[in-house]
């Protein structure tokens, strides 16, 4: 896997350059119940196909941005920043690393 | 040493002997010779010992792409002999062959071993009884395998580095057409790189007596501006990115437009005894003459598919070589018009249409060939050669892992091109374009459009493409006057004489026993489909027999395609076979995926220079020089102690004790919503939060899970410190500013990780020293618990934080890193007389073990939630905002936990291994370890554990199973040292 | 004075964090402007000839560094450095810029920017410059540096050695390189290692071809 991604802010850099964030999740707009709480936390679609998804420009210029590619091809058709289409960004739940940043021995102060 | 006479185009230079040693014996080489050719002009025949039934093997193809000479070359094995360029003083051994290879004991297995090396033999032969697979397993690995790696090898050490290039063009493949696709791509304005793995570009223009035209193309090449890479064989094609293996340099080569030009692999024939030294492929016997003056043999038979078995017959006889015979498997109804055809014929070489190779006999190699046909039947030549040209296959392994389609071609029996990706081209042979001229102008046109698609070139240049592109498809319609060679046929009494072969069913079109009673015991020979992995016609067989009737299963299982050669020289012998044994079309088999690498690399030119980003503080270098025992911790390099990390834990509680803890994560939060920001992030409250004041908090999940935690200081109304774990500061600053890309809130975040040390000065003489460095009013009224104060710290600008993680009156300075040492030096001096040690890591982590103080990511995990933590005091589900977690810590609130992180003590001074299960009574496993440690000071160990949360009372008893040992511990739930916090807080 | 502890200050002597590694390059020391920056390795003019026929690379960690966030930020275009009177405004994202500019002038350009972040010490910087840069940078980075994609005074954020960092092209064969100032020693290695490999070597900023401020030919921009 070595494809490039077209940063919004820097241009086309290796996918290495760039954290994953996961599928776009929105997060409730309001108090959700037990099922859409667990939902929004636990289930993914897993789309085989065009997904909308969040990455972090992680080795260059620090910024979240949005991308749609395709999970089985990995062509990605378009990036963007939040915001620069009318639907609403929605931020979703923690991306990859966030969820647990202090592994083992390496978690300490 | 017998060579040919001058050659025009020979790559050797008879003024320059090159002295090497083969098995310790010296061999007398000529400057541009190969290891191959340099053996093979000093008359050695046999160069391998094969996979498994170690019979020997010779030089087949010369061009790098068979297993057949692969040697040990100053310790590294797996070198290709053929194309491994001669170097004064190397030290060249044979592989897989004891004692010798010219006497290997292990050819028993050829003679008598075959009964019990079926495919597959070692999960069946040698299963029984299973106590003696260990036995097995060693004689079958000391049997088996290529050559031997040392483990220990100073003197090959190997420095590689990857390189990489972009451009607009990358073309593979250095032959007529990849170089006359490069230069038109040059002379459109293209930023072009040519790879080749030959030793120069030219490709097969180079042994087929048209190496000065080569090499016009290859300086027109350069001149046009074309990086030209030569002995850099492409490995694979990785969603636009190739990496190219030249030497110690791993080119990594992202181009927008690649063009392949990878030309064709001559394939071999089957044949009874079609492995024997002295069986080779046109191209390889050409080359050897051509390129190194080397006579490949006295007297040959030539079988061939098509014409250019013919044209090797004439070049060979040119050279001096006897033709005995040339078996054309063309039919007498093929044309015979070609130029090829009319050389054969005026030299009056016979030509035998209709005729093929029925076996090849001889003792170490070749000695007579039965040809047979249908016309006269069979007939043995008496031959020390016997050339063979079973069609051309195209190289489309990298087109395929490009995402090129390919399909199989009826007419030519090969799997040809059918469609490319938009950024992929290809020219010349492997995209049907054989003679010199149609390759030519394949490659011209590819490149030309590789260009155009990148917006070069102008009309006239579109138009001419164009026009190129029309005669190319009519140069495709042309008829392929090719034989395809039919699959091999099982003789009656092989066909059951496998160890596990059941007859095969008759499928349509099956195997039939085609021979006369007479000759099948001479043809009993083996038929070899794959050199590599010793694969037999057999083989393949028994693995249809026994239910492995797909390619890609057959592949597994026989392991036919899966060794050196890649595929090169059996994927489509296997196929065939395939196709014959099961009864399907060839196009109904299928081909199995292309993998890269594509051409064998050594892992070494893989690794590259070392990347491995190791973060270190500012004081870094004093840690060394007080011989610090230096560990990662995430990505970080940290002093774990100074060599006594129970004495620098005393002298935090008896006198003070300095820790370089540059490595947390610092953030700072600015802008009018920043307070909101944080309110929002955390389930505590930090709006409320005075300036100079500090909070500790923790980041939860949406799930309620505990995610970092830290300490948070606000500076002022609109700005806050804060700080996180140390493996967790890039995650916390992905986390903040994923939200507020989302939130838009009118705060700013920049993180400064990197940019401010920090040390922790704790212990009850801390304030003393801190009063030699500052005119800060340290006194406890003055500068009170949880206090953050700026001001000059030894002439540095600092912030100070009063807090106690280690459990002892502390401060945390935090300042420019740039300063690093010079601070660390100033308080180290002015403590000395106070009895301040620096402290490590680990005698920190006991430190905060005693006052309870968490680890994130040591004693909590994903699914731990400040409720379980036992830090309920952090979650204000009181707050009306929302915040993150909010939902789930609202559920979790009136949910209980079922376990809870506690304190635990052990009264006989067992330390048990963090990761032990705790037991409740009689129960199974409801918790773990997380940390544990003999506290010196408190004379006891102390740890902290998950336990059933109706265990979690001061004094409850627990087991704890660690090892095979029960330990019974004491819960404890306040702090070990310091209960009440008044030590912290005087 | 919010955030006074971020900047260097002038009663202290500031040090890279690649000292302890031009030092044992043979690195010979002078204080400027608070900084303890190498003035000497193997002489001006070995060094120079680095510059001018192979490669040669400069620590150059002592450059005062602001960021500027928000409203704050000057326009600029994404991609393009701009130098202003002594200054390169280096510009990350529209919302986020670093200004660059020579110690001395890092207290003037601090004050005068509404809501500017001292992280003079957050990064290290290392100059390159020769004729065989971009092979050097080829050895550590994917970044697309040919002159049709990296104009001079070209900006370009990206991954460095396998960390984050940014190339800004200040002149036809010069280079600098930001990267974070935790991985000094690390990065020094790194670039020491391939500039070797490559015939080149460490020089002093004091050899380095100066910057003016006049864009070079651009002919892709």
């Amino acid at each position: 896997m070595s494809y490039v991604l077209t940063c919004p802010n820097c241009g086309p850099r290796e996918v290495t350059d760039f954290g994953f964030g996961g599928e776009v999740n929105p997060r409730p707009r309001s108090v959700p119940s037990q099922r859409e709480l667990n939902t929004y936390n636990y289930f993914r679609k897993n789309v085989a196909g065009v997904q909308r998804e969040w990455w972090f420009h992680r080795s260059g210029c620090g910024a979240w941005f949005l991308a749609e590619r395709d999970t089985r091809t990995n062509e990605v058709l378009l990036t963007e920043l939040p915001g620069e289409t009318d639907e609403a960004p929605g931020a979703g739940r923690a991306p990859g690393g966030v969820g647990e940043p202090a592994g083992g021995a390496g978690g300490t102060l | 040493m017998s060579r040919l006479p001058q050659r025009d185009g020979q790559r050797i230079d008879r003024s320059r002997e090159v002295l090497f040693t083969f098995d310790g014996k010296r061999v007398f080489a000529l400057e541009g010779d190969t290891i191959g050719s340099a053996l093979f002009a000093a008359g050695r025949r046999t160069f391998s010992r094969s996979f498994k039934y170690h019979r020997p093997r010779g030089l087949f193809c010369c061009a790098g792409q068979c297993p057949n000479c692969l040697v040990q070359v100053d310790g590294a094995p797996g070198v290709r002999a053929c194309t491994e360029p001669v170097r004064e003083g190397m030290r060249v051994e044979h592989m897989n062959a004891r004692p010798s290879l010219d006497f290997d004991v292990m050819r028993a297995t050829d003679k008598v071993g075959t009964a019990f090396t079926p495919p597959g033999f070692y999960y069946k032969t040698f299963i029984r009884p299973r106590r003696l697979w260990p036995l097995y397993e060693k004689v079958l690995r000391h049997a088996a395998g290529l050559g031997k790696l040392r483990k220990s090898q100073r003197e090959r050490e190997w420095r590689t580095e990857y390189r990489r290039r972009h451009a607009d063009v990358l073309v593979v493949g250095g032959g007529a057409a990849g170089l006359s696709a490069a230069i038109a791509a040059a002379e459109l304005g293209a930023d072009v790189v040519l790879c080749d793995e030959g030793a120069e570009p030219g490709g097969r223009l180079l042994a087929e007596g048209g190496h000065e035209h080569a090499r016009e193309l290859a300086s027109k090449a350069r001149a046009a501006g074309v990086e030209l890479l030569s002995n850099a064989p492409a490995l694979g094609a990785f969603d636009g990115l190739v990496p190219v293996w030249q030497g110690a340099t791993l080119h990594q080569i992202r181009a927008q437009r690649v063009v392949y030009a990878t030309g064709t692999i001559e394939q071999p024939l089957l044949f009874a005894g079609n492995d024997l030294p002295g069986v080779m492929l046109s191209g390889g016997a050409l080359r050897l003459a051509a390129l190194y003056a080397v006579r490949p043999g006295t007297r040959a038979v030539v079988a061939t598919v098509d014409d250019r078995g013919l044209e090797a017959a004439v070049a060979l006889r040119d050279a001096g070589v006897e033709i005995a015979a040339v078996a054309d498997m063309r039919g007498e109804d093929a044309s015979d018009s070609s130029l090829a055809f009319k050389e054969v014929e005026r030299r009056s070489i016979g030509v035998m249409r209709g005729a093929r190779v029925a076996a090849a006999r001889g003792r170490k190699q070749v000695e007579r060939v039965t040809l047979a046909s249908d016309h006269f039947g069979e007939m043995d030549l008496a031959c020390d050669l016997l050339v063979v040209s079973g069609g051309s296959a195209p190289a489309t392994s990298l087109l395929s892992q490009a995402g090129a389609r390919t399909a199989y071609d009826e007419e030519r029996g090969v799997f040809a091109l059918a469609d490319l990706p938009e950024d992929v081209l290809a020219a010349g042979e492997v995209a049907g374009a054989g003679a010199l001229e149609d390759a030519e102008l394949s490659g011209t046109v590819a490149g030309a459009e590789a260009a155009h698609a990148l917006g070069k070139g102008d009309g006239d240049s579109r138009a001419r493409a164009e026009a190129g592109r029309a005669r190319m498809g009519e140069i495709a319609r042309r008829p392929a006057n090719v034989a395809v060679p039919p699959p091999v046929t099982l003789s009656a009494n092989s066909r059951g004489a496998g160890a596990h072969g059941p007859p095969l069913r008759s499928a349509a079109g099956g195997p039939e026993a085609t021979t006369a009673g007479r000759s099948h015991r001479r043809r009993s020979g083996k038929c070899f489909a794959c050199l590599c992995e010793d694969v037999t016609v057999k083989d393949i067989h028994l693995s249809v027999a026994e239910g492995y009737d797909s390619i890609e299963l057959s592949k597994r299982y026989t392991t036919t395609t899966m060794g050196p050669c890649q595929g090169r020289m059996c994927q489509l012998p296997a196929i065939r076979q395939m196709a014959a044994e099961t009864g399907q079309t060839l196009a109904d088999v299928g081909t199995t995926t292309s993998r890269p690498p594509w051409h064998a690399v050594p892992m070494g030119a893989l690794a590259g220079r070392p990347f491995e980003p190791a973060k270190r503080s500012a004081i870094h270098g004093r840690h060394r020089d007080l011989n610090a025992t230096v560990m990662w911790a995430g990505d970080w390099r940290r002093a774990y102690d100074y060599g006594d990390a129970r004495g620098e834990a005393l002298a935090v509680h008896e006198a003070a004790g300095l820790i370089d803890v540059s490595t947390l994560g610092k953030l700072i939060v600015r802008g009018p919503d920043a307070g909101e920001l944080l309110d929002r992030l955390y389930p505590n409250r930090f709006s409320n939060l005075k300036p100079g004041r500090i909070r500790y908090g923790v980041i939860a999940s949406d799930a309620g899970r505990i995610v970092d935690d830290g300490t948070i200081c606000r500076l002022d109304d609109e700005t806050f410190y804060v700080t996180t774990t140390s493996s967790g500061a890039g995650a916390v600053y992905e986390w903040f500013s994923w939200w507020l890309a989302d939130w838009r809130l009118d705060v700013h975040l920049t993180d400064v990780t990197q940019g401010l040390a920090a040390v922790n000065l704790a212990g009850p003489r801390a304030r003393e020293i801190m009063g030699k460095v500052t005119e800060l009013d340290c006194s406890s009224e003055a500068f009170t618990y949880l206090d953050g104060k700026q001001a000059q710290v030894a002439g540095v600008n600092s912030l100070i934080l009063r807090i106690g993680f280690v459990g002892e009156v502390g401060y945390e300075i935090h300042f420019p890193a740039a300063h690093g040492e010079h601070l660390w030096d100033a308080l180290l001096e002015a403590g000395a007389e106070h009895g301040l040690r620096p402290f490590g890591l680990e005698p920190q982590r006991l430190l905060r073990l005693q006052k309870m103080h968490i680890l994130v990511g040591q004693d909590t995990d994903s699914e731990s939630t400040p409720f379980g933590a036992a830090m309920p005091w952090i979650v204000k589900l009181d707050k009306e905002d929302d915040f993150i977690g909010k939902w789930a810590l609202e559920r979790l609130a009136e949910d209980p936990p079922e376990t809870a992180l506690v304190g635990f003590t052990l009264a006989n001074g067992d330390v048990p291994t963090e990761g032990a299960a705790v037991l409740p009574h009689n129960g199974s496993p409801m918790g773990q370890v997380t940390s544990a440690r003999y506290s010196p000071q408190l004379g006891r160990t102390i740890g902290m554990a998950w336990v059933p949360a109706e265990l979690a009372q001061d004094g409850a008893s627990v087991t704890i199973s660690d090892n095979g040992r029960r330990l019974r511990a004491q819960v404890v739930t306040k702090p070990f040292y310091d209960p009440d916090g008044e030590v912290l807080r005087s | 004075m919010t955030l006074a502890f971020l900047s260097p200050s002038a009663d202290a002597l500031c040090r890279s964090p690649m000292e302890r590694q031009a030092r044992a390059a043979g690195a010979s020391f002078e204080e400027r402007d608070g900084w303890n920056v190498p003035v000497r390795f193997d002489g001006e003019d070995a060094e120079r000839e680095r510059t001018r026929s192979t490669v040669g690379f400069a620590d150059m960690s002592h450059l005062g560094k602001v960021e500027v966030q928000g409203e704050h930020v000057p326009e600029l275009e994404l991609g393009r450095a701009t130098l202003a009177e002594g200054v390169w405004w280096l510009p990350y994202t529209q919302e986020r810029a670093v200004a660059l500019c020579e110690p001395a002038g890092l207290a003037a350009v601090r004050e005068g920017l509404a809501g500017g972040v001292d992280v003079t010490t957050a990064f290290a910087a290392l100059a390159i410059e020769g004729p065989l840069a971009r092979e050097l940078f080829a050895r550590f980075t994917a970044i697309d540096l040919r002159e049709q994609a990296t104009f001079v005074h070209g900006f370009r954020p990206g991954s460095v050695a396998r960390t984050p960092g940014a190339i800004l092209r200040q002149a036809n064969q010069r280079w600098l390189m930001l990267f974070g100032a935790a991985l000094g020693q690390y990065m020094w290695t790194v670039v020491a290692d391939a500039a070797e490999s490559l015939g080149g070597g460490p020089v002093a900023a004091d050899v380095l071809t100066p910057v003016g401020e006049r864009t070079e030919v651009a002919p892709h921009a």
